[in-house]
């Protein structure tokens, strides 16, 4: 499931190198990603005027008090998407998994710490070797569960906020204005998160399409999944080797 | 060219003469700036003396002669009777009797005898015709009312509203500023509220029973502000519009945030960013910079302080410190809270392992993590791009290398066709 060869693309003609992809994400997970993208950049947005509301921008943003109820129907409404596909993802892979049907490749194993210790001895010139990925290498699943702990937490402090009534009903009051820190705090820590973290290693260290087009290239395979790609191709050894020929002459 | 020369004489000589000129139209301005504070300068009183210049030989005694005759009267034009008996001490112990200033210099129409006819319809219309003569020297306190709630309400009919004479009295006029300082003397701190309640008389009643007006009245406590300190005087705003309740709270910020005051009764200063800060001051003060009259239904200072009936907050009826008093405010925007719901605000305290300890170690654990992660992030990579940039150097220098040694030697066929140029990052 994780890894399949698009045979079509194995084709040549008239000379011109077809490469072969292989496929990263299905179209369902790159509907999610999209409609991650959408909702947290509204909430992002209709947040920050909430939270920098001492700036002078913020104060023309929200002049008057409609202003500011009508950016917060936006930020609901962009939390209600994202809760639901937040829900959603979580079920429907809970689904997959203990069906069988998705392999169990973005938990954190022992490898992925033996990997960190390896990239960092790679990054201080300690080693040429940068470690062997599999289909998610460790930065990708520190990323992962990093949002998914994120959003776990400004899911409930937004709603610890969004219904301090219902709240108080069975927590202590001090909850709320430390939701309301929580949930203001972490967004910044998520929008600097993002854009230093994940913007670098999906835009500036290498341009990474593969959330929106669903394919790596061999290249992308061999270069940043070696292990998987290794895996993967050996499997497949018999079956290319044949092309491989073709392809040198 | 000599034109040219002539001109530019000519325009300096203009400019030379228009600065003169301004500086004699402006100096005398800038040198007796507008206060509503000051006593009615030397300019004003001779501009009064100029206007009856012929009445001023008439002395106090010359009216006192017959108008300090108890039961002096005369009927006005609905039959109601006009006592015009003056008490002679009245005039003569007021601000204005202290100082000299003769009845004609404000009855400016009766310098003759006898005198000009003068009708009125009833009482209230005496003192309303009379009152205007009060601009006469104090014609900037005289403008500021017309900007009053007591202007508006005469502009809509109400004939009884304030005007000069209802605060100041017509004959017993006192003085209320030291006249070194232009402050409020400590009677006058007194008088201001009972002044007041000749027409407040219910708001007079709660602000005595408030920490403020007990402490006023009780100790003459300088500290504590009378009526005028939070409503302003002369110019004093209507304090029902949406405009006065988004601004309220810097009223009371203008004494509770100063420690000079606030440290003698162990009073926070705090109370302004600690509102400021929590959920109901932050949109408050969102709106005041572009639209100062926005209506809100967030709670200011007084909505839940009280507005003149305001307490000590451990006061037992109704301080905001006893929790079943909080607990009872809370409820009167939020009916369905529950016990644990006024813990929700932080009751003016920062945060501390004391008070509202969740708070104070959530944002001590934020303290940490964000530089953490920021700095983190920033040196691994910083890292990566530094060993990516280095590698990508050096697979250069091994390919102008390799193609100098191979020549233009092919690659080996193979699966790892394109490795040859791709691997030496990975696969060295």
């Amino acid at each position: 499931m994780s890894l399949q060869m698009n045979k079509d693309t194995r084709l040549e003609s008239n000379g011109v190198r077809l490469e072969r992809t292989y496929q990263r994400f299905m179209l369902g997970q790159r509907w999610e990603h999209a409609l991650l993208i959408l909702s947290v950049t509204v909430l992002l947005f209709t947040g920050l005027p909430q939270k920098y509301r001492a700036a002078m921008w913020s104060q023309q943003i929200l002049a008057t008090p409609e202003r500011l109820d009508l950016l917060r129907q936006i930020h609901h409404i962009a939390a209600i998407v994202l809760i639901i596909e937040a829900t959603y993802h979580l079920f429907h892979n809970m689904y997959l998994l203990f069906g069988r049907l998705l392999p169990e490749d973005i938990f954190p194993t022992w490898q992925d710490m033996r990997d960190a210790w390896q990239m960092l001895k790679y990054l201080l010139f300690l080693t040429k070797e940068k470690p062997a990925a599999g289909k998610y290498n460790f930065e990708q699943k520190f990323t992962y569960w990093f949002i998914f702990l994120i959003l776990g937490m400004m899911g409930l402090t937004g709603l610890i906020i969004w219904y301090p009534l219902v709240v108080t009903n069975f927590l202590p009051g001090g909850i709320v204005p430390a939701a309301k820190l929580t949930h203001s705090t972490e967004a910044i820590v998520t929008a600097i998160f993002i854009i230093v973290w994940h913007f670098y290693h999906v835009h500036i260290e290498r341009f990474n399409s593969s959330i929106f087009t669903g394919r790596l290239s061999e290249e992308e395979m061999r270069k940043y999944h070696a292990a998987d790609y290794e895996r993967f191709a050996g499997a497949v050894q018999d079956t290319t080797e044949e092309e491989s020929g073709r392809d040198a002459s | 060219m000599h034109h040219s020369r002539a001109i530019v004489r000519t325009l300096f000589g203009a400019l030379v003469v228009l600065f003169a000129i301004w500086s004699l139209v402006v100096s005398p301005v800038s040198a007796a700036p507008f206060s509503q504070d000051v006593e009615p300068t030397q300019g004003s009183s001779k501009n009064a003396q100029e206007v009856t210049p012929n009445n001023l030989s008439i002395g106090d005694d010359t009216c006192l002669e017959c108008h300090g005759q108890p039961g002096l009267t005369m009927e006005l034009e609905n039959g109601e009777v006009l006592d015009i008996f003056v008490p002679p001490q009245e005039h003569a112990g007021s601000v204005h009797g202290e100082m000299g200033y003769a009845c004609v210099q404000c009855h400016t129409t009766v310098g003759d005898y006898p005198h000009p006819k003068f009708s009125a319809l009833d009482q209230r219309d005496v003192t309303l015709q009379l009152n205007e003569v009060c601009q006469r020297c104090h014609p900037g306190e005289f403008e500021l009312t017309q900007d009053s709630v007591h202007a508006a309400a005469f502009n809509t009919g109400n004939r009884e509203a304030a005007v000069c004479s209802d605060c100041h009295t017509a004959h017993d006029v006192r003085r209320l500023t030291d006249p070194d300082t232009g402050e409020l003397t400590p009677d006058a701190r007194l008088w201001i509220p009972q002044t007041c309640a000749r027409c407040h008389s219910a708001i007079y009643d709660k602000y005595l029973d408030s920490v403020h007006g007990s402490t006023l009245i009780g100790t003459e406590n300088p500290d504590v502000p009378t009526c005028i300190d939070c409503h302003g005087v002369h110019n004093i705003e209507d304090p029902t519009t949406a405009g006065f309740r988004l601004n309220s709270p810097q009223i009371c910020a203008n004494c509770h945030t100063d420690p000079e005051i606030m440290d003698k009764y162990g009073v926070s200063t705090e109370v302004l960013n600690t509102y400021v800060a929590d959920f109901h001051g932050t949109s408050v003060v969102l709106f005041e910079p572009e639209t100062p009259d926005a209506e809100i239904n967030k709670p200011v200072c007084f909505d839940c302080h009280g507005v003149h009936d305001i307490a000590w907050a451990d006061d037992p009826i109704k301080g905001l410190k006893v929790r079943q008093n909080l607990m009872a405010r809370c409820q009167v925007c939020h009916p369905d809270a529950t016990d644990n719901f006024p813990d929700a605000w932080l009751s003016h305290y920062i945060p501390s392992p004391d008070n509202n300890a969740l708070v104070y170690y959530v944002n001590l654990f934020y303290k940490i993590l964000i530089p953490v992660v920021i700095g983190g992030m920033a040196v691994l990579v910083s890292m990566d791009a530094g060993r990516t940039l280095w590698n990508r150097y050096r697979s250069r220098k091994e390919k102008e290398q390799v193609e100098l040694e191979t020549d233009v030697k092919q690659p080996l066929p193979g699966r790892s066709k394109s490795a040859a140029d791709e691997s030496e990052v990975e696969h060295e």
